[in-house]
């Protein structure tokens, strides 16, 4: 018995495999970099057991480029999902729905992977302005959600694999199309004869410039976040690096982090160790003082490079009987939010260029920088560069 | 690729793909707040139903009434550069609430959004003028 109800049909012709394929592979690039970066930041902050002592310092710009791309290639990958979804849209009316067993489960494959990464895109764009309607975790879940995106992905590319390997390429000159191949994938409408063919490739390019321009126009003007050169075009992004005191931008103050100004008048910075010792402001001043130019680099996706002066981490450990430094735990006057206490691994204490700094560009740290002192490392997550540090404890092992 | 190759490769995708999507589950599943698993799936069901059924269907309703003529691709280009700046730009626009210090947020963004509207419309102007009347007095193809 016929059913009444039809699914729609979509005459358009860019509906096709070679299309999918284009715009997928470009699609791909721009989850792989998201993905790859991602984990590079989930590793810096939350390292797992086998990492630690090993953390890299170096390169000192490493994550402001890895975290700059996360988001970058994130808000890239908006345009980009959006055609590859709306190419692939008239399949969401498959008929009959399932075939079979193999079938159903590459639908709902496809179904995660579809559901997940416009959720992650959407989840990523809403935490580069701070705002979390959502009633779970950002951090685990979005964490969680790239695994999941990917794994699908890897799962959707093994199933497509004939057709994509098929498509990869542009069928020769006056060669039959390839979109009415056997799949049955060809969209109602598929190209005829050649001219028509020809009618199809030019409104496929058409249509794939389209995509460039909107890619381009919303990478210009929202990078120049975290890439400095493009700072003038930075039209739309949550922040700009000119924004903030002393040239930086901020993302917790002192008040919304409970500083207590009495806390800061009596304030001491001890250091642990065989021979933990206390020091005044003014012995820390002191000390010798050391230089280092190094960015902030925020997982929210801006970044800047500033000038800091402070003392090196590696000579207050020096001094407390650690001529090898030592990983430490990191301890804030904040009462309020996460990051209060930070682990900083041995390869950053050891460096040369971590430093316990009190100014900033020339001037003494403001409260919402983190004075009287605040951690400066290469190479680490803007949220671990803590501030108004009082405490530097040795993690014994 | 030999046939072989293919369904080795094949495999292989499919078996990663299934080990990193359990990974991130069992993170789900183990690493997140109780109700969270259940929550999510509201939100992610919520995307895909915002994208599917409003999101497209007004794609495609402009994709019918774009012209067939020359200037098709330019409709193309502008419309969806426009759409997909808009798009990431509304969580600056929306976003409810103070921000958290004025380093947050600190641009004028309907201004910017008008500024980048403005220069996608003169791009789209100038490109529809190069395919109207072509080449005068310039180079020929």
């Amino acid at each position: 018995m016929q059913s009444r109800i039809r699914p729609p049909s979509f005459s358009g012709r860019l509906h096709d495999v070679r299309t999918a394929t284009i715009v997928g592979r470009l699609l791909g690039i721009a989850v792989a970099i998201c993905f790859l970066t991602g984990l590079v930041s989930h590793l810096l902050q939350e390292p797992p057991g086998w990492l630690i002592g090993h953390l890299p310092a170096r390169p000192v710009s490493g994550y402001r480029i890895t975290q700059g791309l996360h988001v970058i290639s994130g808000i890239a990958a908006v345009p980009l999902l959006l055609v590859k979804l709306w190419t692939v849209y008239p399949r969401l009316f498959e008929w009959p729905p399932v075939r079979g067993v193999g079938h159903a489960l590459e639908r709902l494959s496809i179904a995660v992977l579809v559901a997940a990464t416009i959720l992650e895109l959407f989840m990523g764009l809403l935490n580069t302005v701070q705002w979390y309607p959502w009633p779970f975790s950002f951090r685990s879940v979005h964490y969680a959600l790239g695994w999941v995106i990917i794994g699908s992905l890897l799962v959707h590319l093994g199933v497509k694999a004939p057709q994509i390997a098929a498509h990869w390429r542009r069928p020769r000159q006056g060669a039959a199309p390839k979109a009415a191949a056997p799949q049955g994938a060809a969209p109602q409408g598929a190209a005829t004869g050649a001219d028509d063919e020809q009618l199809v490739r030019a409104d496929r390019r058409s249509l794939l410039v389209g995509l460039g321009v909107a890619v381009g126009t919303v990478t210009v003007v929202t990078a120049g976040q975290s890439v400095t050169p493009l700072a003038k075009l930075n039209l739309l992004a949550p922040r700009h690096p000119d924004n903030g005191e002393q040239g930086l931008p901020v993302n917790r103050t002192a008040s919304a982090a409970g500083v207590d100004l009495k806390a800061v008048r009596s304030w001491r910075l001890s250091v642990g160790g065989p021979q933990g010792y206390e020091l005044t402001l003014d012995q820390l001043r002191a000390l010798p003082q050391h230089k280092a130019t190094l960015p902030i680099a925020c997982v929210e996706g801006w970044s800047k490079s500033a000038h800091w002066e402070g003392v090196r981490i590696k000579d207050l450990l020096e001094r407390a009987g650690l001529p090898d430094g030592a990983r430490l735990r990191v301890v804030s006057l904040q009462t309020r939010g996460g990051y209060r206490v930070t682990e900083m691994d041995r390869t950053y204490t050891r460096d040369d260029l971590t430093l316990l700094a009190l100014r900033l560009n020339g001037e003494v740290l403001s409260p919402d920088h983190g004075y009287p002192a605040r951690i400066i490392a290469p190479n680490r997550p803007g949220v671990l560069q803590t501030k108004w540090v009082t405490r530097l404890e040795v993690i014994p092992g | 690729m030999s046939p072989i190759s293919m369904t080795l490769s094949r495999l292989l995708l499919g078996a990663l793909g299934v080990a990193a999507a359990a990974f991130g589950v069992a993170h789900l599943l183990t690493e997140t707040r109780t109700g969270t698993v259940t929550q999510l799936v509201v939100w992610a069901a919520g995307a895909v139903v915002l994208h599917d059924g409003v999101l497209v269907p007004l794609v495609l309703a402009a994709g019918l009434l774009l012209t067939r003529g020359r200037l098709r691709g330019v409709w193309r280009a502008a419309l969806l550069t426009l759409g997909t700046v808009t798009l990431v730009a509304l969580p600056a626009l929306l976003r409810p609430g103070r921000p958290a210090n004025p380093s947050v947020l600190p641009l004028d963004y309907p201004m910017g959004l008008a500024v980048v509207a403005a220069a996608v419309v003169a791009g789209a102007a100038v490109a529809a003028g190069r395919r109207l009347w072509p080449a005068r007095g310039g180079r020929q193809p």
